[in-house]
């Protein structure tokens, strides 16, 4: 009775800690097949990226101009208008967009876009029993499927947080045009507050946003199980990880950062 | 020390001693320890009759349980599919009698232990494949065939054991001699496998362009010859999803052989298709064994298909041979599972359940 309790409740513990170990190793032998050569990805990786691009354009669009103009736009300007404040706005989307919600919205869109895709497709070739003939036919797909991916989303993540940033911004300037303010305001202390450091950690931050969600879709989708239902499944299972793995090392980095970089933290 | 030390001491001292030395011998007369009885008379059964398998063949403790070879207890450690966990004696139509065949073994499976949770599928499986034969695995579902199939070619590994091609052992290679050796390998996958982003004609010169030099010219030379032996000379840019369940099989079939493998295996090549279309299959299959020889491995339940290609057959249950061989003896054995499997009567040791 204490047995099968203990066992039951060891269990989840042990396939979870299972499962991150051997995503660990994925990535480890995704690092590794991406540096070795042969280099047989070029095609797919270009394919990868541009699909990825295509999935993800106009989502991020909508995605940041509606969440900068509604969370930290009108949000912020209207506690801001309190103080009459208003062209402080620009310096708190250097801690809000920058920071924390373009990198935000950038892994919601691409896990839940792009990162579902991937896990879809290889899960579906894992239950058509693709994968298992690439590797009989003497072909890697870690090296082939896995390493085209991971690249592809760490490049368009990256560039697609610039694109957030841009946005995001327009988002906010457009909260302030609704409060009749001039934008000079928001664009000093925009530009006073904003730094090199806090931009290349952002774009930083999330490219490393994109290893982590290729990682755990790739894993997903190549050990997905039970036909139709166990790709429907695998795909939740993938968004859920690879999202909650964004938010937590989103803190350890942010606060390393912030450690490490204590002037980041003085609002000029 | 307590006895439960005295017990460990004495099971590792005699564990590490030679299989026949006296003190195994006198432990055996004494009962001591029932894992090294198996050992032992399973090592007197091969020193007795040449024609025997070195397989283990276990016996029932005698508390009752069913100790595997690796010392777990069936119904405690371990389930068998099909077996109920009370049976102390799950393998007593299991000689593990190998007939000779005449021939070397290319392919050779040692004492493998392969357990997903807690449902063991491979309990002790020792199997030899003969070289330039068409052998067969024949078996009642779930009993651990296609798990087999992936132990050769090395996409799953065994808990225990070794699988030997060619005189490598899989589970030793690193993964680029793995992918290296695969290139002996032909596979052919219950639906065919084809890669669905690729039609027919880019899915049979895949591993051409994947692992030779040859120029398109000579690609499509060999391609449209293996696609026509297969009867699909005339569906080249097809996708896989416009084929019917027959036709990706013979698709399947045609970039299994593309590269003249060494060692071709079938997965089910049977299932699906109608019995002209089987016979048809058969017939392409003992063709080309015929034409470029090599180890090939069908797996199957169709007695049909049986006696029809194969050379060798192996009766695979509960995940152990019970009995293999040239074909016209193991359809004449006198084992009573495989007399009833290979006549498909109702009556004997195989149950519904």
């Amino acid at each position: 009775m204490v047995k099968a309790t203990a066992t039951k409740a060891i269990e989840p513990a042990k396939e979870f800690f299972t499962e991150a170990g051997e995503m660990m190793i994925l990535t480890g032998r995704t690092v590794m097949s991406a540096v070795k050569p042969p280099y047989p990805y070029g095609n797919e990786f270009i394919g990868q990226f541009l699909f990825a691009l295509q999935l993800c354009w106009f989502p991020m669009l909508v995605s940041c101009v509606a969440f900068g103009f509604g969370a930290p736009g009108l949000q912020a300007a209207n506690f801001l208008s309190l103080f009459g404040a208003l062209d402080r706005l620009g310096g708190f989307f250097v801690l809000a967009s920058i920071r924390e919600f373009a990198p935000f919205v950038t892994a919601v869109v691409v896990a839940g876009v792009a990162g579902t895709a991937i896990t879809a497709d290889l899960g579906a070739r894992k239950i058509r029993e693709e994968l298992d003939a690439l590797q009989v036919l003497g072909v890697d797909p870690i090296k082939n499927l896995v390493v085209p991916r991971f690249l592809a989303l760490m490049l368009i993540t990256g560039m697609l947080d610039i694109y957030a940033l841009l946005f995001g911004i327009a988002g906010g300037i457009g909260a302030e045009l609704l409060y009749a303010q001039p934008l000079g305001g928001f664009f000093a202390t925009l530009f006073s507050n904003a730094s090199t450091t806090e931009l290349a950690a952002s774009v930083l931050k999330c490219t490393l946003f994109g290893a982590i969600i290729a990682i755990v879709c790739c894993y997903k989708g190549m050990t997905a199980t039970g036909g139709a239902a166990g790709v429907g499944r695998a795909v939740n299972e993938a968004v859920v990880t690879a999202l909650l793995g964004v938010f937590i090392f989103n803190y350890l980095f942010t606060q390393t950062m912030l450690a490490t970089n204590p002037d980041l933290q003085t609002i000029k | 020390m307590s006895d439960t030390e005295e017990t460990q001491d004495d099971k590792d001292g005699a564990m590490e001693a030679p299989i026949n030395s006296p003190e195994v011998e006198a432990a055996v007369e004494e009962n001591v320890e029932p894992e090294i009885v198996e050992e032992v008379e399973a090592a007197d059964e091969a020193d007795a009759a040449d024609s025997v398998d070195a397989a283990v063949v276990n016996e029932p403790a005698p508390s009752g349980e069913f100790v595997a070879t690796d010392g777990a207890v069936l119904g405690r450690d371990f389930v068998l599919p099909g077996v109920a966990p009370g049976d102390n004696d799950p393998y007593k139509w299991h000689t593990g009698r190998k007939r000779e065949h005449g021939s070397t073994d290319a392919i050779e499976i040692v004492d493998v232990v392969k357990q997903f949770g807690r449902t063991r599928i491979l309990n002790g499986l020792n199997l030899g494949l003969p070289d330039d034969q068409i052998s067969m695995v024949l078996g009642p579902s779930g009993t651990g065939k296609s798990v087999l199939i992936k132990h050769i070619v090395g996409l799953l590994y065994p808990d225990q054991g070794d699988v030997i091609v060619k005189g490598q052992s899989v589970p030793d290679l690193s993964d680029d001699d793995l992918f290296e050796m695969r290139k002996k390998f032909g596979l052919l996958f219950q639906d065919g496998a084809l890669f669905g982003s690729m039609n027919i004609y880019d899915n049979v010169a895949f591993p051409l362009r994947q692992h030779t030099d040859k120029g398109e010219d000579e690609i499509e030379s060999i391609v449209t010859r293996r696609l026509r032996e297969v009867g699909l000379g005339e569906s080249h840019y097809k996708m896989p999803n416009e084929l019917s369940g027959g036709m990706r099989k013979r698709a399947g079939f045609a970039r299994a052989l593309v590269l003249d493998p060494e060692i071709v295996m079938f997965d089910e090549p049977d299932s699906g298709l109608d019995p002209v279309r089987t016979a048809l299959l058969c017939e392409l299959i003992k063709e080309v064994h015929a034409e470029s020889g090599g180890c090939y491995m069908v797996i199957s339940h169709d007695l049909g298909t049986a006696r029809r290609i194969a050379d060798f057959i192996a009766v695979l249950w509960k995940g152990r041979i019970v009995e293999s061989g040239p074909k016209d003896e193991l359809f004449e054995s006198d084992n009573e599972f495989v007399h009833q499997f290979l006549q498909a009567d109702v009556h004997g040791p195989l149950a519904m359940d």
